[in-house]
C-alpha cells in the first residue's frame, strides 16, 4: 500500500509489438513516496518516456503493476490524479494563454477541485507563479517557446493533480531559459506539494531538481543506480557549483558511459 | 499613431489588389485593341465594349431570372455536399473499417465525370432543381471529405494523450481538439467545393433546364450570340468569385488564432 501521491512500481517490464517486438523496460522496481521528486535518467531509447506513461496510466505494461496510492495506474488517471507535461508544450493553438490552463476545469467540470466561481482566478495565479503575468490573452503562438513550456506546467497543476509527470519538458529549451524554469519549478512545487516523477536526459538537470536520481540503462531499460542528492531544498542554482554536484554528476555519468562500453562489447565494432 | 496605421493598411490593401485588377484591365484593352484592329467578326470575338453593353442592357434581367437559379442550385449543393462530405469524413476517422471499405467508392465517385452523370440525373429528375443540386453536391463532395479527414487526423498523439490523463470521453476530445484543429483543413476545401458548385450546377443545366446561366448560355450558342455568352460566363464567374470570398469572409471569422488559415 502507498499513501496518496506515493507511488510503487514493481517488476514491470515492457515489450512493444508482442514477443518479437523490442524490449524496453526490464523489471523495474521503484518506490516514490509522496511529494517526493524522482528524476529518471538515462540514454535516449531507454524507455524512460515509456515507463513515465505506464505510471500515467497511458500505456499498460506487458508485465509488473504500478500501485499509485492504492489504485492501478489507469484507475488512478480516471481519477484525475495526474498532471502532465509533455516534451512538446502541446497547446491548443485556437485557444489563449488563459484558455489553454483553463482546458482541464473546461474538461473535467465538478470534477476539478478547484472548479468553481473563482477557477479563473487560480488558473490567473497559476500563470504569476510561472512568471506569465500579462500574457494571459495572448495565442500560443505569439510567445516564445518557454513561455508555452510553462503555460504547459500551469496547465498541469491547474486542477491540484497529486502526481506530476514530466517528460523531457525543457529539452527543448536554451540553457538560460531552461535554468529559469527548473527554479520556477521548485518553487511552484514546494508550493504544491506534489510528487513528481521528471524524465530527462541531461544528469546537471536531474540532480539539480530532484531528491533522487533513478539511471537507465540503455535499451532494454534497468535501474542501474539510484542515487540520493545530498543537498536540501529549496535550491540555488550556485549549489552546481559545489564540489559534491560535481562529484556525483561525474559518477552518474560514468555509469551511462560504462553502459556504451559494454554496448560496444556486445555489439562488436 | 492610430490613424497612419490605418491610412497604410488601406494602401497595403490596394497595393495587394492593384497588380491582379491591372493585369485584367491590360487584357480586356488588348482584347478591345485586337477585335478593332484585326476587324474580327462580333459573332466570332465580341469586343469587351459589346460585352460590356450587353451586361448594361441584359445583366440585370439575366441575374435576376437565371443567375439566381443557377445560384440557389450552387448554394444548395454546395451546402448538401459539404454536409454528407463531412458527416462521412467523421465516419471514416472513428472507423477505420469503413473507411478502407468506401474510400476507394470515393474516389471512383470523383473520378466519374459529372458531364456524362448530368444528363441520367435529368432523365431521372426532369427539368427541375433536384439534378442541378445533386450535381453541385457531387462535384463539392471530393474536396470537402479529403480535407475534412485529414484535418480531423491533424491532432498529435500528445494532444490525445493529454486529453486521456484528463480522463475526457471521446465525445469531449472530438469536440475540445478534433473539431478545431480540423477547421483550417475543412475551409481550406469548403473554398474549392464553393468554386466548384457553381460549375456543377451550370453543367448540369446544360443538360436539360428551363432558366439559369447554363441555359442561357446553350441557348445563347444555338442562336451563335455570343455576345450573350460571354456576358453569361461573367456574370456566373462573379457569382462564384463572390461566393467563394463569402466562405472566405466566414473562415476569417471562424479562424481568429494566428497562423490559423493554411493558406492567404
Amino acid at each position: 500500500m502507498t499513501s496518496s501521491g506515493g507511488i510503487a512500481i514493481d517488476g514491470v517490464s515492457m515489450q512493444f509489438n508482442g514477443s518479437q517486438g523490442a524490449r524496453a523496460l526490464d523489471g523495474i522496481d521503484l518506490r516514490i513516496s509522496a511529494g517526493e521528486f524522482v528524476a529518471i535518467v538515462g540514454p535516449s531509447g531507454c524507455g524512460k518516456s515509456t515507463l513515465l506513461r505506464i505510471v500515467g496510466g497511458l500505456l499498460e505494461p506487458t508485465s509488473g503493476h504500478v500501485n499509485v496510492g492504492g489504485k492501478t495506474s489507469s484507475q488512478a488517471r480516471r481519477d484525475v490524479e495526474f498532471g502532465f507535461v509533455f516534451q512538446q508544450p502541446t497547446l491548443f493553438p485556437w485557444l489563449r494563454v488563459l484558455g489553454n490552463v483553463l482546458l482541464p476545469d473546461r474538461v473535467l467540470g465538478r470534477r476539478n477541485p478547484n472548479n468553481g466561481p473563482n477557477s479563473k482566478d487560480i488558473a490567473r495565479e497559476l500563470l504569476r507563479d510561472v512568471g506569465l503575468e500579462g500574457f494571459e490573452d495572448h495565442y500560443p503562438a505569439q510567445i516564445s517557446g518557454g513561455m508555452q513550456q510553462r503555460v504547459a506546467l500551469a496547465r498541469a497543476l491547474s486542477y491540484g493533480p497529486n502526481i506530476l509527470l514530466m517528460d523531457e519538458p525543457f529539452g527543448a529549451l536554451d540553457e538560460f531559459t531552461r535554468d529559469r524554469l527548473n527554479l520556477q519549478l521548485l518553487e511552484v512545487c514546494n508550493k504544491t506539494g506534489s510528487t513528481v516523477l521528471f524524465v530527462t536526459h541531461s544528469i546537471q538537470e536531474a540532480i539539480f531538481l530532484a531528491d533522487r536520481v533513478v539511471m537507465l540503462s540503455p535499451r532494454p531499460g534497468r535501474i542501474t543506480r539510484i542515487a540520493e542528492v545530498p543537498f536540501p531544498k529549496p535550491r540555488t542554482l550556485e549549489i552546481r557549483y559545489e564540489p559534491e554536484f560535481g562529484a556525483l554528476a561525474g559518477e552518474l555519468r560514468g555509469l551511462l558511459e560504462g553502459d556504451d562500453d559494454v554496448e560496444l562489447a556486445l555489439n562488436g565494432p | 499613431m492610430r490613424i497612419i496605421r490605418k491610412r497604410s493598411r488601406v494602401i497595403d490593401v490596394l497595393l495587394r489588389v492593384l497588380p491582379s485588377v491591372a493585369i485584367f484591365a491590360l487584357c480586356l484593352v488588348a482584347w478591345e485593341l485586337w477585335v478593332n484592329i484585326r476587324d474580327v467578326p462580333a459573332y466570332l470575338y465580341p469586343s469587351p465594349s459589346d460585352i460590356g453593353r450587353e451586361l448594361r442592357d441584359e445583366g440585370l434581367a439575366l441575374a435576376v431570372d437565371d443567375l439566381r437559379w443557377t445560384m440557389i442550385e450552387a448554394v444548395l449543393g454546395f451546402l448538401l455536399g459539404s454536409a454528407v462530405a463531412l458527416c462521412t469524413a467523421v465516419v471514416f476517422v472513428h472507423a477505420k473499417f469503413l473507411e478502407r471499405v468506401f474510400f476507394p467508392w470515393a474516389i471512383v465517385l470523383q473520378t466519374v465525370p459529372i458531364v456524362a452523370v448530368a444528363p441520367l440525373l435529368t432523365i431521372w429528375f426532369g427539368f427541375t432543381l433536384t439534378p442541378k443540386v445533386l450535381i453541385a453536391a457531387l462535384i463539392c463532395f471530393f474536396p470537402v471529405l479529403v480535407n475534412a479527414s485529414k484535418g480531423l487526423r491533424s491532432i498529435s498523439s500528445q494532444a490525445v494523450e493529454l486529453m486521456s490523463i484528463l480522463s475526457a470521453s471521446k465525445w469531449s476530445l472530438f469536440w475540445r481538439v478534433r473539431i478545431p484543429s480540423s477547421l483550417p483543413y475543412i475551409f481550406a476545401g469548403l473554398k474549392v467545393a464553393s468554386t466548384l458548385s457553381v460549375i456543377g450546377a451550370i453543367v448540369a443545366e446544360f443538360t436539360g433546364a428551363d432558366r439559369g446561366i447554363g441555359f442561357v448560355i446553350i441557348q445563347a450558342s444555338y442562336r451563335l450570340d455570343t455576345r450573350l455568352m460571354f456576358a453569361g460566363i461573367a456574370l456566373s464567374s462573379a457569382a462564384g468569385v463572390v461566393f467563394f470570398n463569402i466562405i472566405g469572409a466566414l473562415e476569417r471569422l471562424a479562424l481568429r488564432w494566428p497562423d490559423a488559415r493554411l493558406e492567404r
